[in-house]
């Protein structure tokens, strides 16, 4: 092996440029496949980032409700009857809906999504929400999302100089006060948090009375899958209950049902492989071709297929790492422009990194296996 | 030619026996009405230490009986015994050894340009694992000086000349001290002085190693190193 691969690497680094070229044709597949598998990623996490931060261990939902992002109410009451049961601890509601923000320098008006949260104690993760709670009381105070997009203007600027920023929501004057981060979605370009009262504040034709979630906190100890069946009992049929990881699955199967990420990001990584398939193929084949002359003689003088196999798929092997390695730079750095561009957070993982490397693999393996169906084909008896 | 029973699938044959042995021998391209005959009963033997030249018209058949010997092709009528291997019944791995311990020569250089000279006749050690690196380099070295390349160990094909780069190619043939060597038209590419110097080096080393030489040729500068001449025309052998 060791001497096939020196001479893979001897035959492919004669031709400095040709070996650039075929390395950029890989370097450009590595990169399509990673940016489009990372933005697919990247679009289902941002998404989904606020049911992830939930903390309660079981989740009320709506039989009609398909997304949290557009949920359906149901009755508030029946949040009431689950402290009956001795395992639960608390159970708060959560609201959820589209208002029109004005951006006060442009006075353009711009949907965004609103959450009414409880302040205190939030079964939500949310860093810096319930340390605002004194100001959140107070009336028509709210917090801003950090990663809502620019179209709202210099928002996160102006809180963190002046301290706060008075504009207005649904034609009522509300006070920004804070700002957290937690993510914007392919559904929703802005966020704003504040308590179930104020929001309420926001919508007057909406009932207190319906509700778009509840939030189950149980006693330490506690199974949610048995208290799911349990206090299932206490709802009818009225309301459904979740665990935490099944909102998860549940809001992902919304997205790749109702938003093609799946896809178009599915269909742009396919592409950039079958690109790097072709490129690699053609320089293959291209060698080979050129050296079927020196391949027969070679094997006139006793090597045999199999040797010439090595070489070819150690000349595979050489271009995935010469275009893997700058291909995972260069996606790198296209995360981070994706990232300001689309102002959603695009990182990599271990996970995608080693996939695109078997995938990397498999393309190169691939096209060498078919390339040196002609160098097999080189007849030694044809030298003379 | 009657083969000694042995345990091996190869027949060895006694050791004072012609290095080649060739009994009636046929051979045709194609099937059916596209069947064309090239070789007709050809027999003849080669010792040890001989030079013989084959000569002939173009399609005399002299290409074809090399590819023969030389286990290139695989042998259907008559009997063939190359270095003590019964090519006639030999299996696919059984040429691919037999081809190991011949040195070729071919018509065109075939060297390859992306290796140097030294690399390309180190090349030839890939097929003998059991030589250490640095006697693989002592008699790289060694075979190119004897061939007058001494200077230019380290060019690339591209920057030799064509009658070094045949020079080489004969390096790399002799190298592995093969047991046979195979020519096939080596001056043809080369002006006189070029292939009469590749010509004696043939016949030098040929004569120091002991080693056979079977050199098919139109080139009648040449004939003068060779022990004995065999004639071909039409596939068969004239004198």
């Amino acid at each position: 092996m060791r001497s096939s691969f020196a001479l893979a690497w001897r035959q492919l680094t004669h031709h400095r440029m040709k070996l650039a070229v075929a390395s950029a044709g890989v370097v450009v597949a590595v990169m399509l496949m990673l940016v489009q598998l990372g933005i697919r990623q990247g679009a289902m996490d941002n998404s989904v980032a606020l049911t992830r931060r939930v903390t309660a261990d079981l989740v009320v939902v709506s039989p009609r409700t398909k997304t949290i992002f557009q949920a359906a109410s149901f009755p508030r009451r029946l949040l009431f009857r689950l402290p009956a049961h001795p395992q639960v601890a608390r159970v708060q509601e959560m609201y959820q809906a589209q208002a029109r923000w004005r951006n006060p320098w442009t006075f353009q008006e711009h949907p965004i999504s609103v959450y009414g949260i409880h302040s205190e104690r939030p079964l939500l993760k949310l860093p810096g929400y319930s340390e605002l709670a004194a100001d959140l009381r107070l009336r028509d105070h709210v917090i801003f999302d950090g990663r809502s997009r620019t179209t709202y203007g210099p928002v996160v600027e102006t809180v963190r100089s002046k301290g706060m920023l008075e504009t207005e929501v649904n034609r009522r004057l509300i006070r920004v006060v804070g700002v957290i981060d937690v993510g914007i979605s392919i559904t929703a370009d802005g966020n704003l948090y504040m308590t179930p009262e104020n929001f309420l504040r926001l919508f007057p034709g909406r009932s207190p009375g319906a509700v778009d979630l509840g939030l189950i906190e149980l006693k330490p100890g506690a199974d949610p899958l048995v208290l799911k069946q349990e206090l299932q009992h206490y709802l009818g049929s009225e309301a459904i209950i979740l665990t935490q990881s099944a909102l998860v699955t549940a809001e992902e199967n919304f997205l790749r049902e109702n938003a093609p990420i799946d896809f178009i990001f599915g269909m742009g990584a396919a592409v950039g492989f079958f690109i790097g398939f072709v490129v690699v193929y053609q320089i293959l084949y291209t060698e080979v071709t050129n050296h079927l002359p020196q391949f027969a003689t070679m094997k006139a003088m006793g090597f045999t297929d199999g040797f010439l196999l090595q070489v070819v798929l150690s000349q595979a092997f050489i271009l995935s790492v010469l275009g893997y390695v700058p291909g995972f730079f260069l996606a790198l750095w296209l995360y981070e422009v994706a990232t300001k561009a689309i102002q959603m957070q695009f990182s990599m993982t271990w996970g995608r990194a080693l996939m695109v490397w078997s995938l990397t693999l498999v393309m190169c393996g691939l096209s060498a296996a078919i390339a040196v169906r002609k160098a097999q084909s080189a007849d030694p008896a044809d030298v003379f | 030619m009657i083969p000694v029973a042995k345990q091996q699938s190869i027949p060895f044959v006694g050791g004072t026996s012609p290095v080649i042995s060739a009994r009636e021998i046929n051979f045709a391209f194609g099937e059916g009405e596209l069947r064309k005959q090239i070789l007709f009963d050809v027999s003849f033997d080669v010792a040890a230490g001989e030079i013989v030249l084959l000569t002939g018209p173009s399609g005399s058949g002299k290409t074809t009986l090399l590819t023969l010997i030389g286990a290139l092709r695989h042998v259907r009528e008559g009997q063939l015994t190359v270095l003590s291997r019964a090519l006639h019944r030999a299996s696919p791995a059984d040429l691919i050894a037999t081809r190991r311990d011949i040195g070729f020569i071919f018509q065109q250089h075939n060297l390859l340009e992306f290796l140097t000279a030294r690399q390309n006749v180190e090349l030839v050690f890939e097929l003998h694992p059991e030589i250490s690196k640095s006697e693989v380099r002592r008699k790289s070295l060694q075979i190119l000086e004897d061939v007058g390349l001494g200077q230019r160990v380290d060019y690339h094909p591209g920057r030799l000349s064509g009658g070094q780069k045949q020079r080489v190619a004969v390096a790399r043939a002799l190298a592995a001290s093969p047991r046979l060597i195979l020519a096939d038209e080596p001056t043809a590419a080369l002006d006189s002085q070029s292939g009469r110097d590749v010509v004696n080096l043939l016949q030098q080393l040929a004569r120091t190693g002991g080693c056979p030489v079977l050199m098919v040729t139109h080139d009648s500068r040449v004939l003068d190193i060779a022990d004995r001449i065999i004639h071909m025309e039409d596939g068969r052998i004239v004198s």
